[in-house]
């Protein structure tokens, strides 16, 4: 018998217990995992392949106050400028949905294809989509459309939490390609005249140049509004989106409390489990001490042992989140598809297997100890 | 005949050892349980808390919400003579024509912005509002400073005390740049964990100048002691010069209960992924317990106790186990929610920052030790099953 059949023999003589505490670790595991995974994707948010040169322009005061659409002739004449278009969230609730379960915007058609450049659509859809005998034309993301179950021609009707009057839209364009294939877009000149709100306009999303400009560009749109009556901020379409992830608040530390609270009743439960396999044992380690093993040794026993479960719990565990995440739709269809994204990283999985390397370390400190300090006299006195 | 409780409670007592890392395990889970489910309790708390039963809410007629409701100046100058209307001892009509602004500031600690709620009222608002009342602040220096109210046009704020623990600029005395005018802070108000305590009061004509608002958001009304809501509700909803709708405030607030929704299904769904871990630890331990007790198992069938018997004792015996974690657990969370813990985050109705207090409510720490008793069952289930199946003979030989 080699030393490593003896130890796999040992964490293996009592089935249940060995498969519960795999159990334990591989749940727990899945869960510190699970969350972590939920909390990157809130934030950072996966940038889309055009991000790099988009800049978006919102009032200073708050994302929630329009901007006057006079802004838009300062901002195309500064230079470095390529595309500017209006983009004003609309809110909409779609039927008899409580909440909202994609977004539209109200934008001028003839930007999409120069702005985003990554949406994917037929020619014939863009055409129609940018006639202005169109009014109410609108597109949307192949996600939406399969949702529920849209197609070209419908006419929907959406009603908004934040304008008085709702919309009527007829779809003519389905598009894909984006990172968020969920979104709508509309007419802003529609949006003007139904709601009345003429004039005014949610955001401005411009496109530069070149990433050189960058910089230069998010200074001259903010200077050229400062002290006027609609002061604006711009900024990079990355750190926009960022900028949603300071209004979580203590969500962050909600989870990250959580994590700890998982990994903590995990060192408990194994350390438990752990000294009560080597209680049960206590006479043959006196044994093994009597016939010459040191402490070195039989701490090691312990340790491989506790490592060997708690690394085998982990495989279980983050494999098993992993392979879940990432080839089945699990979590797009818990969330009825607000959350599309949901990537184990190698990083995330990497913490969760040091966490199952030190809950293992940990978990056989205790026992090691004890063991080591019992004489083999006692050792051989202990009954079960 | 069943086996004497004590028979079980003596047991744990005894072998404590064993059973403190499932106890310990127990409590974890149900103190994080109750710790989740405080948030959205403070949620619902806050919803249930505010407003006046007095009290009749007017917004635009078909919005939902304030924030997309508008009450344009001409439309409001006629609500104050309307009959029902309830006056304060000086005469005026106690109404409060409010503009709701969010305003992004920053965070204290630096990290980044959020919106907050900022609401004009009228100079009769807070007595519209007797949740709300002010409270002794801080200064930029830390020094205990005494609040007022803001003054009827000009440019000061009153705003919640635990929002001023969240953003700068927002000890008494701070000042702060929006829509390129300065605002001045010169009070704090405690709201009675009510939805006032996320937001910020001034002036409301004030606001409207500011931020170039035309229009006021809603309007809120006290109506008259011995007048009827409702024949006021159907003046409103009837009058063709007012195309508004009118509600009780507390019924309007009492509908806001995405946000709290969200952190329910949230914390239900982690709480029962978290018990799995800590029923496999009474699992464990109570696997322990029956092997150690084997023999002694053996002694009571001889005695004539029957399986079953046997069965519920063991199942009874963790369902205990993990009550007593299940208890341990909710002291835990009661002593945290002695300190005054508060969590904020963007409220899905106000998409502004929503801040609570975390509330471990009697229902709540009920629904906690149920939790446990139900981990206690569910993890001594297969451990009883086998105690009871052991053969006499053998369990009496074994050693």
């Amino acid at each position: 018998m080699t030393t490593a059949t003896f130890i796999l023999k040992n964490a293996l003589r009592n089935k249940r217990r060995a498969t519960l505490s795999v159990l334990s670790v591989a749940v727990s595991l899945f869960l510190v995992v699970t969350l972590m995974v939920g909390l990157r994707e809130f934030t950072v948010p996966p940038e889309d392949i055009g991000a790099s040169l988009r800049v978006v322009v919102r009032s200073k005061i708050s994302i929630a106050n329009f901007l006057p659409a006079r802004q838009r002739q300062i901002i195309e004449r500064i230079p470095g400028v390529s595309v500017v278009s209006p983009f004003t969230w609309f809110g909409g609730r779609f039927k008899n949905e409580e909440s909202l379960t994609f977004a539209q915007f109200a934008m001028d058609p003839k930007q999409l294809r120069p702005l985003f450049g990554e949406v994917h659509m037929s020619d014939a859809e863009y055409e129609a989509f940018e006639n202005e005998a169109n009014p109410t034309a609108c597109i949307v993301g192949k996600l939406t459309a399969d949702k529920y179950k849209l197609k070209l021609g419908d006419r929907i009707t959406l009603e908004s939490i934040l304008f008085s009057t709702p919309v009527e839209l007829k779809i003519v364009g389905i598009y894909s390609g984006t990172i968020d294939d969920r979104n709508m877009f509309f007419r802003q000149d529609y949006l003007d005249r139904t709601t009345g709100n003429e004039g005014w306009v949610g955001t401005w999303w411009v496109k530069v140049r070149s990433a050189a400009d960058m910089q230069q560009v998010i200074q001259s749109i903010d200077r050229a509004f400062a002290n006027s009556s609609a002061e604006v901020r711009a900024e990079t379409e990355r750190a926009f989106q960022l900028s949603f992830v300071s209004m979580l608040g203590d969500v962050t530390l909600y989870v990250k409390v959580t994590c700890g609270v998982v990994i903590f009743t995990l060192i408990l439960v194994t350390a438990s489990t752990t000294s009560m396999a080597i209680r049960e044992r206590f006479r043959e380690l006196a044994v093994l001490k009597a016939l010459g093993y040191r402490r070195r040794e039989l701490f090691a026993f312990i340790l491989a042992e506790s490592f060997g479960l708690a690394l085998f719990g982990a495989l279980v565990g983050i494999g098993g989140a992993y392979l879940l995440y990432t080839f089945t739709p699990i979590v797009s269809r818990a969330t009825d598809g607000l959350v599309l994204g949901f990537e184990v990283t190698p990083r995330i999985m990497g913490f969760a297997a040091l966490v199952a390397a030190g809950i293992g370390i940990i978990a056989s400190v205790g026992p090691a100890l004890v063991v080591s300090r019992v004489s083999v006299v006692d050792g051989l006195k202990t009954l079960d | 005949m069943a086996l004497p409780l004590r028979y079980n409670v003596r047991n744990i007592l005894v072998r404590w050892r064993t059973t403190l890392a499932a106890i310990l395990s127990v409590a974890l889970v149900v103190c994080g349980y109750l710790m989740m489910q405080g948030i959205p309790a403070g949620l619902q708390k806050s919803s249930a808390n505010t407003g006046d039963p007095r009290n009749v809410m007017i917004v635009r007629k078909g919005s939902t919400a304030e924030s997309s409701s508008q009450v344009t100046r001409a439309q409001f100058r006629l609500i104050p003579y309307l009959p029902e209307v309830a006056k304060d001892p000086q005469g005026r009509p106690l109404v409060s024509a409010d503009t709701l602004v969010l305003i992004s500031l920053p965070r204290r600690d630096a990290h980044g912005e959020a919106n907050v709620s900022l609401r004009g009222i009228s100079p009769t608002g807070m007595q519209l509002r007797p949740q709300a009342a002010l409270v002794d602040g801080q200064d930029r220096n830390g020094k205990i400073t005494a609040s007022r109210w803001f003054v009827p046009g000009k440019r000061e704020i009153v705003v919640s005390r635990r929002l001023a623990g969240r953003f700068a600029h927002f000890d008494i005395g701070d000042t702060f740049k929006t829509s390129g005018q300065e605002l001045t802070v010169v009070g704090w108000m405690d709201a009675e964990n009510s939805a006032f305590d996320s937001e910020i009061w001034m002036d409301s004509d004030e606001v409207r100048s500011i931020f170039d608002r035309e229009h006021y958001s809603s309007v809120l009304v006290r109506i008259a002691d011995g007048a009827s809501i409702e024949s006021f509700t159907n003046r409103i909803e009837n009058d063709k010069r007012l195309p508004l709708r009118a509600n009780r405030e507390v019924q309007y607030y009492e509908s806001q209960t995405q946000t709290a929704g969200f952190f329910q299904i949230m914390g239900n769904f982690l709480a029962r992924m978290m018990s799995f871990g800590a029923m496999f630890a009474t699992m464990n331990t109570m696997y322990a317990v029956v092997g150690a007790r084997v023999r002694e198992i053996g002694t009571l069938r001889v005695l004539g106790y029957r399986r079953r018997t046997i069965l519920a004792s063991f199942v009874v015996e963790g369902a205990f186990l993990s009550l007593i974690g299940g208890v341990l657990g909710g002291v835990l969370a009661l002593l945290l929610n002695l300190i005054d813990l508060s969590f904020g985050t963007m409220g899905f109705e106000s998409f502004s920052e929503v801040v609570v207090r975390f509330r471990v409510t009697p229902l709540l720490l009920g629904k906690g030790l149920f939790f446990a008793i139900v981990i206690g069952i569910l993890g001594s289930l297969l451990p009883a099953i086998r105690a009871a199946r052991l053969p006499v003979i053998a369990a009496l030989k074994s050693v």
